[in-house]
């Protein structure tokens, strides 16, 4: 059975989460213990800042209350008070979480891709120590291939919904590569600075920052590979650069209509991009006027998050429609490959009656030579095989169509097979190919 | 059957560039690769016509202003086929494949007096309709791409949704295929004047006639030589040189009035 326990930024407190979560560097030996609880056959930690999520395949029954026994135990909590902050999905609950969480579905900010290298993170440390196997692999991979295909049809994680990703898409709506651009930063306060940062890792060609206390500025600038330059030198940086990023303390607009006016007869026509996000605001309004000239002051870029975070909301509706045909495929996998030990003991079964109708005509058939003996076994043997032909299609026919579970107990009722012991179930499939075929 | 694959062409025409609008206008990939496919097979069918049609009258298929719209609107429609198939760029599927249907419809219904057959055979008349039509086909995608960029500047200024920038290529892409759009289509239209009057010197004609198609395609050359001139010199561009490079499209389009009809 597969089961998930976690916790998350909606279910947890900060100071919880931050006890609860495992060091990069523990997670392999905490792997190696838990594989080794009587029970647990298959594991996989998913630890970031906003999650920890143990992921097992265990016997029937569930594994939820040892694994729950566990995160108490690995990280010194309380185990009264991580009943009330963890969730536990078992079956297909957990599948389709995993498939969610690895599509950012489940995300303090919905539909962000990092979470996507974080879980294959988890799950290549998880099969680095062998802690995972067929059905976890099988999973795991599955819902990675999922959230590609999801994010790729629905373009979620497209839309800006911060204010320094809003101005970056601005940026792009006027410039074909921002690593051709130039950007000057006015002011050192912390949200131009944000701003900057997340335009700097898109690679822009220079960083040019001014600041009214050039110590200030010289500072940032060291921080973010940029150059310094003095507030007098900022008309001259006016007819050079693209992007001009401004979030002084000014009480007054620092750049007016007319500067702007001056740097774009020097600027040959080439547009410029003015972000503004002071408050009060560091540019005059009326520039926008000017043609070539493009200013977006705090206000305009909210409007482009609170429509990036809209655009989210309905792509994540649209995910969680694909992603529910990729959990159904899943379970559909799932289903056939749980049918193999039925499908195996009715096989075993049946050519064990047919060994044991040959065995009691043993006298009769004695007086045939070796080649005519071999004949009459291979007889017995095709005719098992026959007869076995139709039940196995029929019942993987069932689960595909979601009654695996109702035609295996029909099946070991009919025939009189037993119950999957907790061998069966400890050892699972050996390896499993698509179609849910044993190997 | 000319006159019966005439209707196909028109009807393929017409159905790549609505489904290629939708295609466009929806972000929707698939309608504007299917889109772009129609109007494949639409400009294949087209430039056969022309070529059946040459072939039947064993002359060359731009003889009037039919003929001349009917071969422009196959020229635009082949570069917006090279525009989006070959650079993938987005937004032009909104402008170019209407342009080229409104031209090859136009083209049905202009009355087809044809020029006489001494000016037919002539080897400048060859070259002079060839690289006008090749000029004014360059311009157009110049039109097109002035039309994208006044779009999408009006919408940059009043902070329209992004939704509806991202339809759009950026500024600068708009910009830059304009302005070789109109570095080419200028050369061309140069070229088509100077053999024009090579044309008319070869026919012993006078060298200018105030005809339409004498003062339109000049009034065009003009435009473009202004704002070619303000390009390189004081880096004018943006807004007044889309709405000039607009202006100079329809003024060299209206060379068609002084075409034999």
């Amino acid at each position: 059975m597969i089961t998930l326990v976690g916790m998350n930024h909606r279910s947890a407190p900060l100071d919880l989460r931050e006890r609860a979560c495992f060091p990069e560097d523990e997670i392999e030996a905490a792997l190696g213990r838990l594989t080794g609880r009587e029970g647990v056959h298959e594991a996989m930690i998913l630890a970031t800042c906003n999650r920890v999520e143990i992921l097992t395949r265990g016997d029937a029954g569930g594994a939820g209350p040892a694994v729950r026994a566990f995160l108490a135990q690995e990280r010194g909590l309380d185990e009264e008070m991580l009943e009330r902050h963890v969730y536990v999905y078992e079956e297909l609950a957990a599948a389709r979480h995993v498939f969610g969480v690895a599509c950012g579905l489940d995300s303090m900010i919905l539909g962000e891709p990092q979470i996507q290298g974080q879980v294959k993170r988890a799950y290549e440390t998880a099969r680095r120590c062998r802690a995972t196997g067929p059905v976890l692999d099988r999973l795991v991979q599955h819902a990675l291939a999922a959230a590609k295909r999801t994010r790729s049809a629905t373009g979620i994680s497209r839309h800006a919904v911060s204010i320094a990703s809003a101005a970056a898409k601005l940026a792009r709506s006027l410039f074909d590569d921002l690593r051709e651009r130039h950007v000057l930063l006015l002011g050192a306060g912390k949200m131009s600075e944000l701003a900057a940062r997340h335009l700097s890792s898109q690679g822009v060609a220079s960083l040019t920052i001014a600041n009214r206390t050039y110590a200030r500025a010289s500072t940032l600038a060291e921080a973010l590979s940029g150059v310094a330059i003095p507030w007098d030198d900022v008309p001259a940086a006016l007819e050079r650069v693209d992007i001009v990023l401004t979030g002084t303390a000014a009480a007054v607009p620092v750049l007016t209509r007319e500067a702007v006016r001056r740097a774009l007869q020097a600027r040959r026509g080439r547009p410029l991009l003015l972000v503004d996000i002071a408050v009060p605001r560091d540019v005059e309004p009326d520039t926008n006027t000017l043609e070539g000239v493009y200013l977006y002051d705090v206000d305009d870029l909210q409007d482009i998050v609170d429509e990036g975070h809209g655009e989210r909301r309905r792509a994540a509706e649209e995910a969680r429609r694909l992603l529910e045909v990729e959990v159904v495929g899943f379970d559909r996998w799932r289903q056939v490959a749980d049918l193999a030990p039925t499908i195996a003991a009715l096989r075993e079964q049946l050519h064990a009656m047919g060994r044991e109708e040959i065995a009691r005509f043993g006298s009769r058939l004695a007086r045939l030579d070796a080649a005519e003996r071999a004949t009459v076994e291979e007889v017995a043997r095709a005719l098992v095989q026959k007869i076995l032909h139709r039940p196995t299609v029929a019942l993987k026919a069932a689960a595909d169509r979601g009654e695996a579970v109702r035609f295996a107990a029909l099946y070991r009722e009919i025939f009189g097979l037993e119950p999957p012991g907790a061998g069966e179930e400890a050892a699972g499939p050996r390896r499993l190919i698509r179609g849910g075929k044993d190997e | 059957m000319t006159q019966a694959l005439l209707p196909v062409a028109l009807a393929l025409h017409a159905a790549g560039a609505a489904v290629s609008f939708y295609g466009e206008l929806r972000k929707r990939p698939g309608w504007a690769r299917g889109g772009a496919l129609v109007l494949s097979a639409a400009f294949v069918l087209e430039l056969a016509l022309a070529a059946l049609l040459g072939a039947s009258e064993s002359a060359f298929p731009l003889r009037s202003g039919g003929e001349y719209l009917w071969t422009l609107g196959c020229f635009v429609l082949a570069l917006h086929l090279v525009l989006v198939l070959g650079r993938g760029l987005p937004g032009i599927a909104l402008v170019l494949p209407i342009a080229s249907a409104a031209m090859v419809f136009a083209a049905t219904v202009v009355p087809s007096a044809q020029a006489g057959g001494a000016v037919a055979k002539s080897g400048w008349f060859v070259a002079h309709t060839v690289v006008a039509t090749s000029g004014m086909a360059a311009l157009a995608v110049a039109f097109a791409m002035s039309v994208l960029f006044l779009v999408k500047d009006r919408a940059l200024k009043l902070k329209r949704s992004v939704r509806m920038l991202e339809r759009f290529p950026s500024l600068e892409t708009i910009d830059r295929v304009g302005f070789h759009a109109m570095l080419w289509g200028f050369s061309l239209l140069t070229l088509g004047i100077a053999t024009g009057l090579a044309m008319q010197a070869e026919l012993h004609r006078p060298l200018w006639g105030w005809s339409a198609k004498e003062i339109f395609p000049i009034l065009a050359w003009l435009v473009f030589a202004f704002l070619l001139t303000a390009r390189f010199s004081r880096g004018v561009s943006g807004r007044r040189s889309a709405v000039l490079a607009i202006a100079g499209f329809a003024l060299g389009i209206l060379t068609i009035l002084g075409m034999p009809r």
